[in-house]
């Protein structure tokens, strides 16, 4: 076997919850032993992505699939999908609530941090029918 | 000297005593790094990697996790100075001020008594000339992390290595300390440097190790850690007896209140957090290392709950300290009593700047490659489908997942889980 995959549920407005799925994330990491500034990439784009399916998202899964050449996350849930996907990118367009906001959230940072912090981003959405998002990092050496 | 001090100078290292274990796994359960292992239901070892936060210490109802003491003298014809670390004003009641602490520790024979708050608040003048000259550059290294409690220095370097980039660069205060104290007073005395000898005046066990191994520096400045426990009753008893009337306390409520949470921060011009407890600071390391908390500058963490006044060699009730240094801190103010270009001047001279860069600390698992360690996880993983992950600790490891590991490792085996019914 050279691969090692894990799958984590995440729940949509679970805020007690948040976060619990990219810890374990990071923890599987620490576990194989990869470089540290890896891990902190992983585990950033783990968070942003799960708090975007706490927030906007339905009923999600963070699927973690490591190889020695890459680590791939798959990210998918069946919430209401995104509407534009370019703007989405841009740092600071935000679609959230004033209620987000007043927690800390939603400053239109999450999209743009998971493509800076992997080597490649996929996204898949359709109206209605959920997102998937393929974030791939490279393993060194 | 008079009453002697020297069987007070000891190397606290934190130990199990088999003959006072009963092989109950408490210890096991609240160890950070997950170093202890109770095998056969015999007895606690310390196997792996010890960041000595004493909480196996604190919760060992037997009393056989213990700090060791070995003692080491002050020999004849040395200069011995000691430093009075801040929960140690905290520990006599109201009644007793600062600076009767510091007479009662001169009346026991030391030749030099010195008032480590007075540079705590020359570092806080410090810290923020650093942040201020370096703000352009600390953009991804923000928050920044206090390098004051070595219990959290080690626990970033163990587990969350990624973080060690957001320790400051400089010298914790008790360094400075002793340092400049061996600088100074040989020189003022006519002493060689290293017939001067810096004590401390400790709260906690972790102050030991950061002396025989520092993480912020090449080689630690201080001689040597007295718990505070252990100083206690000759010191009460040296203080009832002061007839001296000379000022020794020069700082203000700023640098008093760096024995509790929030302390150091108070002292900030800086956008802060402070945080104690050891599981809420591991809980604010991952969520630091997830990315989070960016728009703060500056992490004040102390591994002790409500802070060094909270370590596992204090005497009083840290909720009673905590009352007894808000009394001082009204009493004496809260402006800093250090001259910012004084400290300005020193800052320029590097006088703050630490030697080593901290590196990470590491044990498991074994150096292996990408694919052997996804090899060696996948088993670990087969295994946890066999365990019950009822995390009893009956099989002498801390978790079930843990458990699983050693048996990878092979330093346990699967007839140790008390649950498994020997199919495979």
């Amino acid at each position: 076997m050279s691969n090692l995959t894990k799958s984590f549920n995440v729940k949509p407005r679970d805020f007690v919850g948040a976060g619990e799925a990219s810890i374990k994330v990071q923890e599987v990491l620490k576990a194989v032993g990869f470089e540290e500034d890896l891990i902190r990439r992983t585990s950033v784009c783990a968070y942003e992505a799960e708090m975007n399916i706490v927030m906007y998202g339905g009923d999600g899964n963070i699927s973690l699939n490591i190889d020695p050449e890459k680590i791939t996350l798959n990210i998918t849930d069946d919430g209401p999908g995104i509407e534009n996907i370019e703007m989405s990118l841009v740092e600071g367009y935000t679609t959230s609530s004033a209620k987000y906001q007043e927690m800390g959230f939603g400053a239109g940072m999450g999209l743009p941090n998971i493509k800076n912090n992997s080597d490649s981003l996929e996204i898949n959405s359709q109206k209605d029918k959920g997102t998937h998002l393929k974030i791939r990092f490279k393993v060194k050496g | 000297m008079a009453e002697s001090p020297q069987n007070a100078e000891s190397v606290h290292y934190v130990e199990i005593d088999e003959a006072l274990c009963n092989g109950c796994v408490l210890c096991m359960k609240v160890c950070p790094t997950k170093a202890i292992r109770v095998k056969n239901h015999q007895v606690a070892r310390i196997e792996g990697v010890c960041i000595n936060c004493g909480e196996c210490v604190r919760v060992c109802p037997n009393g056989a996790a213990k700090a060791v003491v070995t003692e080491s003298e002050i020999k004849e014809g040395q200069y011995s100075v000691v430093n009075a670390s801040t929960p140690l004003y905290a520990q006599f009641g109201e009644e007793v001020m600062p600076n009767d602490v510091l007479l009662g520790l001169k009346r026991m024979g030391f030749d030099y008594v010195h008032d480590q708050s007075y540079t705590n608040e020359i570092f806080s003048v410090a810290l923020e000339l650093y942040f201020i000259g370096n703000l352009k550059k600390l953009d991804a290294r923000l928050p920044l992390i206090s390098p004051v409690c070595p219990v959290v220095t080690r626990l970033i370097a163990y587990r969350f290595p990624s973080l060690l980039k957001h320790i400051p660069p400089l010298v914790p205060p008790r360094e400075i300390v002793a340092r400049e104290a061996k600088k100074r007073l040989s020189a003022k005395h006519g002493f060689k440097q290293e017939e001067v000898k810096v004590l401390h005046i400790t709260p906690c066990p972790a102050k030991m190790i950061s002396i025989k191994e520092p993480m912020l520096s090449g080689s630690s400045y201080l001689d040597g850690a007295i718990g505070i426990n252990n100083i206690y009753d000759c010191l009460k008893d040296s203080i009832q007896k002061v007839d001296e009337d000379i000022v020794l306390h020069h700082s203000g409520g700023v640098g008093l209140g760096w024995a509790m949470c929030g302390g150091e921060t108070a002292g900030l011009d800086m956008n802060c957090l402070a945080i104690s407890g050891l599981q809420e600071t591991i809980c604010y390391l991952e969520k630091m290392e997830m990315g989070l908390l960016k728009d703060i500058d500056y992490v004040e963490f102390r591994v002790c709950l409500e802070g060094c006044i909270g370590g596992p060699f204090t005497v009083v009730d840290k909720y009673q300290a905590k009352q007894h240094l808000q009394k001082f801190i009204r009493m004496f103010g809260v402006e800093k009593r250090v001259k910012r270009q004084y400290v300005q001047k020193l800052y320029e001279k590097g006088w703050f700047f630490i030697e080593k860069k901290p590196i990470p600390l590491k044990d498991k698992p074994p150096q292996l490659s990408v694919s052997e360690s996804i090899k060696r996880q996948n088993r670990v993983e087969e295994i946890v489908k066999l365990l019950p992950m009822s995390e009893c600790g009956a099989c002498g490891s801390p978790d079930c997942r843990t458990f699983a590991e050693d048996v990878v490792d092979g330093e346990a085996s699967l007839e140790s889980c008390i649950y498994w019914d020997g199919k495979k």
